[in-house]
């Protein structure tokens, strides 16, 4: 976290130094830096524009490690293009300080200075502020590898704070910078105590920042990257500086004259922004967007996650985004909703599910306790296969249950529990009751069965016998049953009108024939 | 949906199952157990479908199949290719709205689309002609369908229970 405050703190100054000056005296900077480190490091920060800061920076960087160094450069390069400044001064810069300082091998170098300038380009002009941040940057910047009199490790956390406390408030930042500042400039060998003194403010300060740094932390991983310091960790800031550098332009796109604090303003308003697209991404589950370009979605769109959520929450990817339907609903977008037409008409049809999803909890017995898309269709997946058993079954049943019967038996039969039905008049809505165990036929009818067996033999005979009963039965003996289809279709149109209660017993009948059977209690026979 | 209606669409059904079974004992005398329960329930199955609207898919699906199967028993029902036209026009239609589903990475919102997923292929699979609807026509047609599957079932059952009654009095 310390590495992206610093890094935030060198962009802003790098912005800085740009803006205010590039005088040559830089140049002097580096002829002062040739004769001690720490000691040109000091004075070039104290007696020169930051720009010099930023020359002094960047000749630490190139003497030191020839490949880190470059990949800081290109990186702050990077990051300064992005920035929309002009960093041929930098380059300049670094080239003219590369020869002077080449005795220099510490790792630290890189770091601080690939730090210092990002960290300047972003702040406003104060010279003698940003002097201070830069020689505080090169105090502590460096990773732990830094063997340097320093003491950077420690630094390195401190300018971040340094940094941090410089976005929070201006003010303290100032004063705490001059403070360390003066520390530095008073003696480079009290770089501990430096340290310490920074540290002690750092601490004071960073409690305000911490938030702050946290927001900056996604936008300033490049910083992090450059403050991590090792060649490997330039690598790796270089493509997230690759990645932040869209972001640093959406972000800083203003001219590098502003104030600190209008800068700071923005980049917390675009923090935030940039929290909330990577929270939302994160919600939505796009876990592979980067935050850059989930930022610049959130910008362009204000939908938010309810886009992104509705445009995964499709059940079935996207099959579930068709265009409005044949039928044009009007439907109103709910407050901080989608207003997309692919949202909108998801949303319509997610609700028409969850309509249908209770159509079934009805339906399904056991299903009224269970919430969730999920654990609903999977009742329903074992419900609709029980029933597709239970015809089977049924059927199966059926061919066992007469195998020697004709067809046409079965028919009749089916006939005839129709006409029993008919018996009686209320009629039952749907669903009946698939439990409701059919009230056994009661008294069975003897005449029947001894019909019914040898009906193989001849069943025109049996049938008509035992169709006689039930023709007089229901229409008074009217047709000749020897006219068995006739019968038979007009049967079946009277089945039709009748009503089709719930199962009842029939009535018993005997081949008598007599027309009327005995009703069984409490059943009322309604004509056809 | 279907309350009203549910006392006439069984009469209905039983009615259409009757004629599907006066059909089927006129084609052949002698059947096998299994011919016979195919034949059952084929045409309980017709019958049920044909209650149906045209709109519904499932019932449509379930005769062309039925169709274009060629299913058992000899059967010259309906003309096969009316059958099939119908089935080719209903599947060139249902195909046309499906989708392709994305490819996502994997989330919990991705887990548990893939457990939807997998349900939702589960239960096209399980309805006929399933595997060309989308999901809120699934989610229709199989409330169509267990309904129409609990009248059969009713109506077949009683049915059981009569002739079982009539064969064995005691």
């Amino acid at each position: 976290m310390g590495d992206r405050e610093n890094f935030d703190v060198d962009r802003d100054r790098d912005r800085v130094n740009y803006s205010t000056s590039m005088a040559s005296d830089w140049r002097f900077g580096v002829g002062n830096v040739a004769n001690s480190m720490v000691d040109s490091y000091v004075t070039n920060f104290w007696d020169h524009s930051n720009s010099q800061n930023l020359g002094f920076c960047d000749i630490n960087i190139q003497n030191n490690g020839g490949s880190s160094n470059m990949n800081v450069v290109g990186k702050d390069g990077f990051s300064y293009g992005r920035g929309g400044h002009d960093h041929r001064t930098l380059e300049m810069g670094w080239n003219h300080a590369s020869s002077l300082l080449k005795g220099d091998n510490n790792a630290f170098l890189p770091n601080g200075p690939a730090m210092l300038p990002q960290s300047l380009s972003q702040f406003p002009g104060d010279s003698g502020f940003i002097e201070r941040a830069a020689r505080l940057s090169c105090f502590g910047a460096g990773s732990g590898d830094m063997v340097s009199s320093f003491g950077i490790p420690q630094s390195m956390n401190l300018y971040a704070r340094i940094g941090e406390t410089m976005q929070g408030t201006g003010d303290a930042l100032l004063g705490h910078g001059l403070r360390s500042g003066a520390l530095g400039g008073q003696s480079h060998k009290s770089d501990p105590n430096l340290v310490e003194a920074a540290k002690d403010d750092d601490k004071e300060m960073s409690l305000q920042d911490d938030k702050r740094s946290e927001n900056l932390a996604v936008s300033h991983e490049e910083g992090k990257q450059a403050l991590g310091g090792s060649a490997n960790e330039s690598d790796r800031a270089e493509s997230s500086g690759q990645d932040d550098s869209p972001m640093l332009e959406s972000t800083s796109g203003e001219p590098s004259n502003k104030g600190l604090s209008s800068k700071k303003r923005k980049r917390i308003g675009q923090d935030a922004d940039k929290d909330k697209a990577n929270g939302s991404p994160e919600q939505s589950g796009a876990d592979a967007k980067e935050n850059s370009g989930s930022r610049q979605q959130k910008e362009e769109g204000k939908p938010t996650p309810s886009t992104k959520g509705s445009g995964k929450n499709a059940k079935q990817g996207s099959q579930a985004s068709d265009p409005p339907k044949e039928e044009y609903i009007h439907v109103r977008a709910r407050r901080g909703q989608a207003t997309n037409s692919h949202s909108l008409a998801e949303r319509v049809r997610r609700e028409k599910i969850s309509e249908r999803m209770k159509f079934l909890q009805d339906l399904v017995p056991g299903c009224s306790k269970v919430t969730g898309k999920a654990v609903m269709l999977d009742e329903i997946i074992n419900y609709v296969q029980s029933l597709q058993r239970q015809v089977e079954f049924l059927s199966m049943k059926l061919a066992t249950v007469n195998p020697r019967m004709d067809f046409n038996i079965e028919g009749l039969l089916a006939k005839e529990i129709l006409q029993q039905r008919a018996g009686t008049c209320s009629a039952h809505g749907f669903p009946p009751e698939l439990s409701m165990a059919f009230p056994p036929l009661h008294p069975p009818r003897p005449g029947l069965v001894p019909s019914a067996l040898p009906s193989m033999a001849n069943s025109s005979d049996i049938l008509r016998r035992t169709l006689q009963p039930n023709l007089a039965y229901l229409n008074g003996g009217f047709k000749d049953p020897n006219q068995l289809p006739e019968v038979w279709d007009d049967e079946l149109h009277n089945v039709v009108q009748m009503t089709f209660p719930t199962p009842a017993p029939p009535s018993c009948q005997d081949l008598d024939g007599s027309g009327s059977g005995s009703v069984p209690s409490g059943q009322t026979k309604t004509e056809p | 949906m279907r309350n009203q209606e549910g006392s006439s669409v069984k009469e209905e059904f039983l009615r259409k199952w009757i004629r599907g079974l006066r059909r089927y004992s006129c084609e052949k005398k002698n059947m096998s157990f299994l011919e016979r329960k195919k034949a059952i329930k084929l045409s309980a199955d017709l019958a049920m479908a044909s209650t149906r609207d045209k709109t519904i898919r499932w019932s449509q699906a379930l005769i062309a199949n039925a169709a274009s199967e060629n299913v058992c028993i000899g059967s010259s029902s309906a003309p096969k290719k009316s059958s099939r036209k119908k089935k080719m026009m209903l599947m060139r239609r249902s195909r046309a709205r499906v989708k392709s589903v994305k490819k996502e990475m994997s989330s919990a919102r991705c887990i548990a689309k893939r457990l939807m997923e997998k349900r939702t292929r589960k239960l096209k699979n399980l309805l006929p002609g399933g595997e060309s609807m989308e999901d809120g026509c699934l989610v229709e047609e199989t409330l169509d369908y267990i309904q129409s599957l609990r009248d059969q079932i009713e109506v077949m059952r009683s049915l059981l229970t009569a002739s079982q009654l009539i064969i064995n009095p005691s």
